[in-house]
């Protein structure tokens, strides 16, 4: 690193600090201040290391977000009843003064198919029920805590998207990763601090679900393409070799050196540093997409293919990245949204996703990594308890499940939550919480929490206001807590 | 802690100037001599803006919780709750507000809603408190400057008046000369000429440019310069985009189904109104409510753009009002923020509790903007559109010509449609009358086969139920041919049945194969027999109970032997098909049909067994559905049901056929004629009433409201509609101080990377001071008083001692002021996104200057859309000059907006964006290195380089590139690196000949011809990509 750039500090990344960090910049902002907290080293870099409001029980996430919403009901909530009551009308409560996506008129219930593809076990020390669509997740049912009674305020995707990952249900805000990765700085200088990997088409909230919002876009998470460039415009140019990158780039950093000799702007020195971690990213990050150097074993627990596009391959991406130090990991698979034929299209997905999340679990596990990593399964919300039978355009279909947002179930294992647990129970149909209800708000205050953050104290100052990921809610969901 | 205490109304004394001069004073001590706190510490300089900006909210005079009003001085040297003073003079240590404030054994530490004091600014209470807690009796308990009238202030006298060039530098000079700093010496000429070049039309003067006004010595040469960038159509160009930021243009609905729709007539609005240099009050009032300007032009009703952009969600299941009620929270917060320096969004759920805005005052103005109609559509089911008011851009005369012709011709059809409607009533009523009489089987009868004959040799026999059974040989082909009678007065239709029958093997109908009992009927040819010469009887509107993929019952009748009607899969069944005659027959007495039933399939695919039947009755009772049948029985019908019926009887209408054929060819070409759209705000003619939303939900109203200005301004206010136009019209006059402070400052932050209040997107009580509260209304007063004329601002600041400065950095001035604020040097900043690509292209030398119109997609990697959505747009990237256009025009999709500009912090305008942050990141090397278009430009340089400098010499070369990228000499030492690498490039060059092609193949079509030695051009293009990396190109300086 240029020995510039250790003395001066980027201007925006010095205000920032100064915010976060409780100094206002208000009318008193101090030079003497600035250039201390330079002289201590504190944050040359906006994403270097930072430290923790209290001790961290998770360094990396991996968060998987199943783009479209799951069928909780037929994966982690078992409920009898509901399937006893299939076809019944459901209760007036359900229906009446409710906003639901696409059911207009009063719906049946719908349970579980009675079918040993669809039952559910109890699993592990703690006979947790999971089903028969996810045996693999069944074996490792002791390292992981569902939570039942998620709820959320948002019934349409793209809005609930952005509720769950940024706290809000319009755009403009950061996400959960650039939150965290704003908070913490990544270990590793090599790679961007939060790495997105995408299976299928993009969620509907778009790059907005990964943005900085209004925090500096260093902090926005960076898509890492299964086809093509895997980093935008990492590749050079045909023609271009690495020896004449490495020459070209030798002499951009060279006029830019002789420039700063003159004008002396640490933001030129900040620019050569730049280019030196560009130039590392052209190798550690092919270095990194290349699963090809793994064993056939883990292959094997993962069902990875190299040179494929698949959730495996991102699965084992994600414990690559996490790693390599890499804050923030998330993972975004399309495809589960089922309005229609729900009992065709559940075991489908289900099968591309449970080998290697349990794989990862496993892998993790056996790495020592589990210990320090939070992984994360979640979805913008959960469905319906009632049956939809009808499509968008209001033709028929079968059996599918609306959008749900009383209450839904994700899981998190690893990173200081408890193995084997049940958080919250609904009621006997599935519909609302009846025991422990977990706000959206009160799960991203849980995430910062075991990361060593203060949802209350993870705060940015924009127009005014300290902005948090939370807004004014949110209580950290303690129990879960090993 | 509870205060009671009986408060006399302070007397607001001293003038705001005054006041803000000393707030000023006690910035610039405070931020840049830390040796001024050797004097003492004075309230109105050091305490109260503390006070202000983190007590005040709660504990001033819209708060007092607790009791306690931190803005009274009665009050701040009361006691709390325990009895401990508040302020014990001299005692700090004794002080409930130091400990309120520094001790966490005290509770909370204040303020309990936002960030902690600094240890500085306890410093300054508690010395305050030890050296007596002086708090004049003067001392005003003023509102936050901001909301204070614009004052005009006078110049202030300086030390040099030899440095002033325009008014601006005084307030600079006067400053500095407080601080004992020198403003730097000017930039050399070329680069200030870069530097304003890249400041008002964001794009590098050319090599010429430069030497003409280097040589330039006249008195005149920069205000020359600066006239011919303000005249330039380049400049809309380049100051729309921070506009669009704010205004959250793009071009797409954001969300889920994020589609494109069209906008973009706005967007060139915004270009040509800052070419026109129009006033900015009326640039204010036409967006707002240019819809309801008496005698709206179009352009003004265009402009009304500015809050069409919100973003939309149309996924299925979306609920339109919440969408909408979103929609106004967006245009009301967009409007704080864009003409008030202000956040509103807080007083969406509650009263804002930094600044004097109410929840009351929120949903007033939201009652501006609530009487847009929903602007989602419901398409079917729970699927909607985006819509809402779109208007017709202007057309060209011609075309308008064109068109309203077309559109008479479309309507003549239209009368001639219900005319011909209106004829056939009583043929509709007719036909009513006979659905109802009878159904159509009644109509048919088996017509009298009086001659048959076969080509293949079989036998036959008619059996009772007049049907013709086939027997004996089975050939590979045959024709039957049957001569027949009818009964009937006339025959309008014509029938076959193909049967089955237990002597056929399989049962048939098909006599071939057992199993599979096919027929291919490949020609039923119809000829009248009997009359003076025989009449080809033709047939039309083939109809069958079934017919096999492929083997269409028309092809039966289409005069091609190779095609018929077959009925494979539906084996072991009776089939029939029917042929209309395209005019009805009667039969004389001595006339038959001669009906040919040709077979020539092969393999014995022939009818088993068949009878043929004719109809006498309307073809139009044909194929009635059942329900339909039903329908006319029914004695009262609803519209819906009566529409079904006469829909099924007009499908038959032939002259109504004709009629709607025309109407579609002229639609047709309507179509093609019709002007693109853009989105503008239109008023329902009744208003929606508006009421204060309970936590800002949309569910939960509460008392009802009418459109006001916020409470406070309302003292003294005018008169105005309660309508947009009216609180435009507030906005722009001289009771809003916040829209031309605001406008400037921005400006001034385009201009000099930062604002006069650093805080462009808020100027509340949270916001940051003003460096120099004097200037930011100077040049608030200049912009109203100059017709607000933004050129004549713009030339003031540009033409200043301050803009003309040198951006380089010393170390006292790194040490005393590092981020600038008293403008000792020159701004030096990293480009807008726009200007990086912008300003590379020009240096390419392939920049396009077409402006406007839709929008445009040049290159970028493919995958980059592939959101869920329906119909999602396809990139289709540009393969003309499209591609070299200015980043204003490049196509913004909300969800993937354009990825090299995102990576030089492009929003993805899905939110008003009042400030673009500036971040310095690998992904920024990785796209000016490797992006394709990058890449493609570097060619576009090395051309340059070869073939403009003035000698081939290496090193003439080089500082043509120099010249060129960063409009100055190349430094010896530069030269030398750049030949280094050129030596080197052209040694791999040469080891490895193939490089050539694939360098100087970069380009795509288009391109300018390449006509240098190509193999030079691959070593010099390692050189041109270079000069594009530079930090100083990617930089204002």
């Amino acid at each position: 690193m240029h020995p510039a750039q250790i003395k001066f500090q980027q201007d925006l990344t010095r205000r920032y600090f100064l915010q976060k960090s409780g100094y206002g910049i208000g009318s008193c902002a101090l030079a003497s201040l600035f250039l201390q907290d330079a002289a201590a080293g504190t944050r040359e870099n906006p994403l270097s290391p930072q430290a923790t409001d209290f001790p961290a029980r998770a360094k990396n996430v991996i968060y998987i977000h199943l783009v479209g919403a799951p069928s909780h009901l037929d994966l982690f909530d078992y409920k009898p009843e509901l399937q006893k009551r299939t076809g019944e009308l459901c209760p007036d409560e359900f229906f009446e003064g409710k906003k639901l996506a696409f059911i207009r008129e009063q719906p049946t219930l719908l349970g579980t198919p009675d079918d040993k593809d669809f039952k559910f076990q109890s699993c592990g020390q703690s006979g947790m029920q999971i089903s028969n669509l996810l045996p693999h997740l069944q074996t490792v049912a002791d390292d992981i805590t569902v939570i039942k009674t998620v709820t959320t305020e948002q019934f349409n995707h793209a809005p609930a998207q952005l509720f769950l990952l940024t706290g809000f249900g319009q755009f403009g805000r950061p996400s959960l990763g650039s939150w965290v990765t704003y908070g913490l700085g990544s270990e590793n200088q090599n790679l961007p601090g939060f790495v997105v990997l995408i299976t299928g088409q993009v969620l509907g909230a778009g790059s907005s679900a990964w943005g900085s919002g209004f925090v500096p876009t260093v902090y926005q998470g960076v898509e890492f393409r299964s086809q093509g460039d895997p980093v935008l415009y990492l590749s050079n140019p045909d023609g271009v070799s690495p020896g004449s990158r490495r020459d070209i780039i030798d002499a951009v950093n060279g006029l830019n050196q002789v420039h700063f000799s003159d004008v002396a702007d640490p933001e030129i020195a900040t620019r050569i540093s730049q280019y030196e971690m560009a130039y590392r990213m052209q190798t550690s990050v092919p270095e990194l997409m290349d699963i090809n150097s793994e064993s056939p074993e883990i292959h094997k627990l993962y069902g990875t293919e190299p040179g494929k596009t698949s959730f495996a391959n991102n699965c084992l991406l994600a414990r690559r990245l996490v790693e390599r130090g890499v804050r923030f990991v998330q993972l975004f698979d399309e495809g589960w949204d089922m309005h229609g034929g729900v009992f065709n299209n559940l075991p489908r997905k289900c099968k591309q996703v449970d080998q290697p999340i349990a794989a990862l679990l496993k892998d993790l596990k056996e790495r020592g990594l589990l210990d320090e990593t939070l992984v994360v399964w979640s979805s913008e919300f959960g469905r319906t308890p009632m049956a939809q039978g009808k499509n968008g355009t209001g033709a028929m279909t079968k059996a599918g499940r609306d959008h749900h947002k009383e209450a839904y179930s994700i899981w998190m294992a690893g990173g200081g939550v408890k193995g084997g647990y049940v958080h919250g129970k609904t009621d006997e149909l599935g519909y609302a919480p009846v025991e422990k209800p977990v706000h959206v708000h009160d799960l991203n205050a849980t995430i910062l929490h075991l990361l060593g953050m203060n949802h209350e104290r993870l705060t940015f100052k924009y127009q005014g206001r300290q902005f948090r990921l939370t807004d004014v809610h949110g209580h950290v969901v303690r129990e879960i807590l090993a | 802690m509870k205060i009671v205490f009986k408060t006399a109304r302070l007397q607001s004394g001293k003038s705001l100037q005054v006041l803000l001069g000393l707030l000023v004073a006690a910035l610039g001590s405070l931020a840049f001599s830390p040796s001024a706190f050797a004097g003492s510490v004075d309230f109105e300089k050091h305490v109260q803006p503390i006070l202000r900006q983190h007590c005040y909210r709660c504990h001033g005079e819209t708060d007092d919780k607790g009791g306690l009003r931190l803005s009274r001085r009665e009050a701040a040297f009361g006691t709390g709750d325990s009895g401990e003073p508040i302020i014990n003079v001299g005692k700090p240590e004794e002080s409930l507000l130091i400990h309120r404030i520094a001790d966490a054994d005290y509770g909370d530490v204040m303020p309990l809603d936002g960030e902690a004091l600094s240890s500085q600014q306890i410093e300054i209470l508690k010395r305050w408190i030890a050296e007596g807690a002086h708090w004049p009796d003067s001392a005003a308990v003023s509102r936050h400057w901001a909301y204070e009238p614009i004052a005009r202030p006078d110049l202030p006298g300086v030390k040099h008046e030899g440095w002033i060039r325009t008014p601006v530098d005084h307030f600079i000079l006067s400053r500095l000369d407080e601080e004992g700093l020198e403003p730097a010496p000017d930039q050399n000429r070329a680069s200030w000429l870069r530097r304003v070049s890249l400041a008002l039309i964001g794009l590098p003067p050319s090599p010429e440019e430069v030497d003409q006004f280097v040589n330039d010595n006249s008195a005149d040469a920069e205000r020359e310069v600066v006239d011919r960038l303000l005249a330039s159509p380049r400049f809309g160009e380049k100051w729309a985009v921070g506009w669009l930021d704010l205004a959250r243009y793009a071009d797409s609905n954001g969300f889920q189904a994020d589609q494109l729709r069209d906008s973009w007539a706005y967007r060139d609005w915004v270009i040509s109104a800052y070419n026109q240099n129009k006033p900015f009050d009326e640039f204010v009032i036409e967006q707002l409510a240019g819809d309801l300007l008496p005698e709206a032009t179009a352009d003004q009703r265009i402009a009304t753009g500015f809050h069409r952009t919100v973003t939309c969600n149309v996924e299925a299941g979306v609920h339109p009002e919440e969408n909408r009620v979103n929609q106004v929270f967006d245009r009301v917060n967009t409007t704080g923020t864009v003409f008030m320096g202000t956040s509103m969004e807080c007083a969406q759920c509650h009263d804002h509790k930094y600044d004097p805005f109410s929840q009351t005052d929120y949903y007033q103005l939201f009652a501006y903007f609530n009487n847009t109609p929903l602007e989602v559509k419901q398409t079917a089911g729970v699927t909607y559109d985006f819509y809402g008011p779109s208007m017709e851009l202007p057309m060209e005369p011609e075309e308008a010509d064109r068109r309203s012709e077309l559109q008479a011709e479309l309507a003549e059809l239209k009368q001639q449609r219900d005319q011909r409607l209106k004829a056939a009533d009583a043929d509709y009523e007719a036909w009513l009358t006979d659905l109802r009489g009878k159904t159509e089987e009644t109509d048919w009868q088996p017509v009298n086969v009086v001659d048959f004959k076969t080509t293949g040799g079989e036998t036959w026999r008619e059996l009772e139920d007049r049907s013709i059974l086939i027997t004996g040989k089975v050939p590979h082909t045959t024709t039957y041919t049957a001569t027949v009678k009818s009964d009937l007065p006339r025959v309008t239709a014509l029938r076959i049945e193909a049967l089955t029958h237990p002597e056929i093997a399989g049962n048939g109908p098909g006599r071939g194969d057992p199993v599979r009992s096919n027929f291919i009927l490949s020609e039923f040819i119809v000829t009248k027999t009997g009359g003076e010469r025989d009449q080809k009887i033709e047939l039309t509107a083939a109809a069958a109970d079934y017919s096999q993929t492929r083997w269409e019952v028309p092809k039966a009748i289409d005069g091609d032997p190779s095609t018929g009607w077959a009925i494979g899969q539906e084996f072991q069944k009776p089939h029939w098909a029917r042929f209309q005659l395209l005019k009805p027959i009667s039969l004389a007495e001595d006339e038959q049909l001669q009906i040919e039933m040709v077979q020539n399939y092969g393999r014995g695919r022939t009818i088993g067994c068949f009878r043929l039947s004719a109809y006498s009755g309307d073809p139009l009772l044909l194929d009635v559905p059942e329900d339909l049948q039903k329908l006319a029985g029914n004695k009262k019908r609803s519209k819906a049901e009566e529409k079904k019926l006469r829909d099924h009887f007009n499908a038959a209408d032939l002259q109504l056929a004709r009629i709607d054929r025309q109407v579609k060819a002229v639609e047709k070409k309507l179509n093609a004629l019709a002007p693109p759209t853009t989105l503008v705000m239109v008023e329902m003619d009744e208003p929606r009433k508006t009421c204060v939303l309970n936590r800002g939900d949309y569910l939960s109203p509460g008392k009802e409201v009418s459109p006001a200005i916020p409470a406070l301004f309302q003292p003294g206010a005018g008169e105005y509609p309660e309508n947009r136009l009216g609180f435009a019209r507030w906005l722009v006059s001289n009771e809003n101080p916040l829209l031309a402070r605001v406008t400037v400052n921005r400006w001034w932050a385009e201009l000099f990377g930062q604002g006069l209040v650093v805080t462009t997107e808020d100027f509340g009580s949270q916001g940051e001071p003003p460096t120099h509260p004097e200037l930011l209304d100077w040049l608030a007063s200049e912009l109203r008083e100059n017709d607000w004329s933004m050129k004549h601002v713009l030339r003031e600041i540009v033409l200043s001692s301050t803009f003309r400065q040198s951006s380089r950095f010393t170390p006292e001035l790194l040490e005393r002021d590092p981020k600038n604020l008293l403008y000792a040097r020159g701004p030096r900043f990293r480009l807008k996104a726009e200007v990086v690509r912008d300003n590379a292209l020009a240096i390419s030398g392939l920049l396009s200057d077409k402006m406007a119109g839709p929008p445009v997609m040049p290159y970028q990697p493919d995958g980059i859309w592939r959101s869920i959505g329906r119909n999602q747009p396809k990139w289709v990237t540009a393969k003309d000059e499209d591609r070299f256009r200015r980043g204003v025009y490049i196509v913004w999709k909300r969800d993937a907006p354009y990825t090299s500009l995102v990576s030089f912090d492009a929003p993805d305008r899905t939110a008003c964006v009042p400030q673009r942050p500036r971040t310095n990141t690998p992904l920024q090397a990785l796209t000016l290195l490797n992006d394709p278009a990058y890449a493609e430009m570097a060619l576009g340089l090395t051309l340059r380089m070869l073939k403009e400098s003035t000698d081939d010499s290496d090193h003439s070369r080089i500082n043509r590139g120099f010249e060129i990228a960063v409009a100055r000499d190349a430094r010896p030492k530069e030269v030398e690196v750049l030949y280094g690498l050129l030596q080197s490039e052209r040694q791999r060059v040469k080891e490895d000949p193939k490089l050539v092609e694939q360098r100087t193949g970069i380009k795509l079509p288009g391109f300018p011809e390449m006509d240098v030695n190509q193999q030079e051009a691959a070593a010099w293009f390692a050189v041109a990509n270079v000069l594009l990396n530079l930090d100083e190109t990617v930089t204002q300086e």
